[in-house]
């Protein structure tokens, strides 16, 4: 019996699989249903009657409304934590790291019901403000999803540069503005994705923090519970596109930011 | 060469795809036929344990594994235990009754869309336990087998179905068609309620809570819940829309009453749908929140004054309130109320022509119309069960009252009747149990209610595809949130925030240009 051997490309072949039976296979099922009727006849009617309906068009509105609100939120919350970490001289840095990620593992519900009691105790009734429960309830889950990729770039980051920077006669805040900002631009935009995206469709927040607006995840729910797959399969497809365009914008960003060091903030 | 090689590569690596695939299913193949010749090798064919696929809601069966002190003894000698899953009881008894294996598959779901999107997906089971507007619409599409004659044969001891079903319940299956054929033929009761609104009396009088109103009622602004499920909502809707009709006093003495309440509130025409979503509109702004399951939990933390609730839910509620020695109370709104059941249906693509799949699934049936299985699902789930017992076996009627009977001691005992239910006459002197006055709105008042909320209850049949469509549709207008509700404000931010993005892009894209 000689050696077993694999060539990189086999060893990809269950990878493969597994994206043909429940990635590949799904979509080309969304995509049929998307484009066709009750019938089975093509039509574009699932797409018109989305973008010609106010409340659909809401719908989208608002979703993207929280995502925004929660992401800005979460990276201003981030930050600051992400750069005291990765700065301080502290040697235990990942014990405190440790501290902000750990309720991350405590089960989702758990948590929301918690969170579900203290702004009761705060607010006294929940139902006045939907969109503020919403944002600290999306903010509250998503935000180790923000701090990690901000601190993982921060710490890399080559203190040469900053004692350059400061050798060069620049004085703190410029050197944060200029080089320490610029170099963390990938992280923050791995951040945002990874926020942004979840809390456009995360609906059980909402569900459990008494919003009872539909964002897209439950629009895409309430459509396949009436029977109608159709309508369904347009939605979660518009979501997909909206997904697909919002990654590559970022990710061009974050290519050409790695590359060159001129930065957001940098003309 | 090279990328010769590569297609070399990418052949070989499709052909071992390929291969791996055949592979798999030809050892799927191998296996079952090894599977199948050993068990036809080792009994007769007959004898194969038959296979039953049942699908029920969550937490919907007794489950068995009882605490001891939980055991329950009747005053005729029953005594209740769940040990097991009552799924294992039933295999063990239909092997010793039938002498036949019989392996019950169970397992569950959460909503009848869901159920009925998993059959339209290609699912096969053999029993499942829709609620009543899922049975039309499954009859209506015949999807389903009729229960066999022998299952309505009254003089076999092990018809347990026919000879302990309500009599209520019967003549409510039994009078009602779809494509001419009535219920009664294809689906066998289990569980059965209403609707109605639980509340906190501190809080809000009886009379307050006794309308479908009470969601529009300013004084409780924020603090009442709706249920988030579009028939319900519906139900509600409906019964403010037609309050003044389904109040006055002409139409409850009219001959048809009955037949036009049903009528009303399935009233699906367009002018009541945009009614409705009108209406509904106004009430999302001045209920708390839109719930399934959190409501009773808000009920007893406080967080709310009302809810919309179905009987089985507003008696665990109000049971687990007492335990904290809180008060809560359930009341049936004056208009109507919806009268609700599920029941045991079977599958003509899991049922087949099998005879004796079809005999298992009747035995599975009447095996949890037996009045023990009644009682123990009864205090497991905490729903009224359709099964009633007969004059022989008062073992339902022992349990209503051990649960409820007043001690001989109490002085403002009133007379309950609740004889519509076990013999189909309310004034039958059998079946009038004594008990606590202060019951009235309690656990026995959801559990059976007296015969007057009876009369005013209404079953809301299935919509037809148009109508399901126009409701559906009514419903995620009121729940979505209106581009045109967008502040000012949020739009000048937003052009702000766009402007400022293409500034960036556009310096950046100018300074990339300078790089190069």
């Amino acid at each position: 019996m000689g050696k077993i051997r694999f060539s990189r490309a086999q060893l990809c072949i269950p990878y493969g699989l597994f994206l043909v039976c429940f990635v590949f296979a799904p979509l080309v099922v969304i995509i049929y249903y998307a484009f066709t009727n009750g019938q089975g006849q093509f039509t574009l009617e699932n797409l018109t009657s989305f973008f010609s309906s106010p409340n659909t068009i809401g719908t989208l509105a608002y979703s993207f409304g929280i995502a925004v609100v929660t992401t800005g939120v979460c990276l201003l919350l981030a930050y600051p934590v992400a750069y005291i970490l990765a700065r301080s001289s502290y040697r235990h840095k990942s014990v405190i790291l440790m501290i902000f990620v750990m309720p991350m593992w405590i089960n989702f519900t758990l948590r929301i019901t918690a969170l579900k009691e203290v702004l009761t105790i705060i607010e006294g009734n929940l139902s006045f403000h939907p969109f503020l429960n919403t944002v600290i309830g999306m903010t509250y889950d998503f935000l180790p999803f923000m701090i990690l990729p901000i601190y993982t770039t921060l710490i890399k980051l080559d203190g040469s540069l900053l004692e350059a920077a400061a050798d060069l006669g620049a004085d703190a805040l410029q050197t944060f503005l200029k080089v320490t900002l610029p170099l963390s631009v990938p992280g923050i935009i791995s951040g945002i994705v990874m926020v942004f995206l979840p809390s456009m469709t995360n609906y059980v927040v909402l569900d459990m923090l008494y919003n009872s607006t539909y964002i897209m995840g439950s629009l895409i729910g309430a459509y396949f519970s009436a029977y109608d797959w159709h309508n369904g399969s347009m939605i979660a497809l518009i979501l997909l596109v909206i997904i697909l365009l919002f990654t590559l914008f970022t990710n061009r960003y974050s290519d050409s930011d790695a590359g060159s060091r001129g930065g957001v903030f940098g003309a | 060469m090279k990328r010769m090689r590569k297609m070399y590569r990418l052949v070989q690596c499709l052909a071992l795809t390929i291969l791996m695939i055949e592979v798999w299913q030809g050892q799927g193949s191998i296996g079952n036929g090894i599977g199948y010749v050993k068990a036809a090798d080792q009994t007769n064919q007959k004898e194969k344990p038959i296979v039953l696929r049942v699908c029920n809601w969550e937490e919907y069966i007794d489950l068995g594994e009882w605490d001891e002190e939980e055991i329950i003894e009747l005053e005729n000698g029953t005594v209740i235990f769940g040990e097991q899953p009552i799924y294992n009881d039933f295999e063990e008894w239909y092997q010793e009754t039938y002498g036949r294996e019989v392996h019950v598959e169970y397992s569950c779901f959460g909503t009848n869309e869901d159920l009925y999107n998993q059959l339209t997906m290609g699912d096969t089971y053999d029993l499942i336990c829709p609620s009543e507007y899922m049975i039309m619409k499954l009859m209506a599409e015949d999807k389903l087998c009729p229960y066999s004659e022998e299952f309505y044969n009254r003089d076999n001891p092990y018809n347990y179905y026919i000879n302990n079903v309500s009599p209520f319940i019967y003549k409510t299956l039994a009078t009602n068609e779809i494509n001419g054929e009535n219920w009664a033929k294809y689906a066998a009761g289990y569980m059965w309620g209403i609707t109605g609104v639980l509340y906190n009396p501190e809080l809000m009088t009886e009379e307050e809570a006794s309308t479908w109103s009470v969601f529009g009622n300013p004084k409780f602004n924020r603090q009442v819940t709706l249920k988030d499920n579009v028939r319900d909502s519906y139900f509600a809707a409906l019964g403010i829309l037609k309050a003044d009709v389904l109040t006055d006093e002409a139409f409850l003495a009219a001959s048809d009453y009955h037949e036009r309440l049903e009528d009303l509130m399935n009233d699906v025409s367009p002018t009541t749908i945009e009614q409705a979503q009108e209406l509904l509109d106004l009430l999302m702004d001045n209920v708390y929140s839109l719930e399934t399951d959190s409501g009773k939990a808000d009920m007893i933390t406080g967080k709310i004054v009302a809810n919309y609730q179905w009987s089985g839910d507003a008696v665990y509620a109000m049971d687990q309130a007492d335990e904290d020695d809180f008060e809560l109370k359930f009341a049936v709104p004056k208009e109507s109320t919806n009268l609700w059941f599920d029941g045991w249906v079977m599958l003509q693509n899991g049922i087949g022509k099998d005879a004796d799949k079809q005999h298992a699934a009747e035995a599975f049936v009447n095996y949890m119309s037996r009045t023990d299985s009644a009682v123990r699902n009864m205090y497991y789930i905490g729903y009224t069960s359709s099964i009633a017992g007969n004059r022989e076996d008062a073992t339902i009627y022992e349990y209503l009252k051990w649960c409820y009977e007043a001690q001989e001691d109490v002085e403002d005992s009133i007379e309950y009747p609740v004889g519509y239910f076990f013999s189909g006459d309310n004034a039958d002197a059998d079946y009038i149990v004594d008990v606590d006055a202060s019951q009235i709105g309690r656990q026995l008042y959801a559990q059976y209610p007296p015969q007057e909320i009876i009369d005013r209850s209404a079953v809301m049949r299935y919509f037809d595809a148009d109508a399901n469509k126009a409701i559906n549709q009514m419903w995620i207008n009121v729940r979505c949130f209106d581009i045109y509700d967008v502040p000012v404000g949020v739009w000048i931010a937003v052009l702000v925030a766009i402007l400022v993005l293409l500034r960036t892009v556009y310096f950046k894209s100018k300074l990339a240009t300078c790089n190069s």
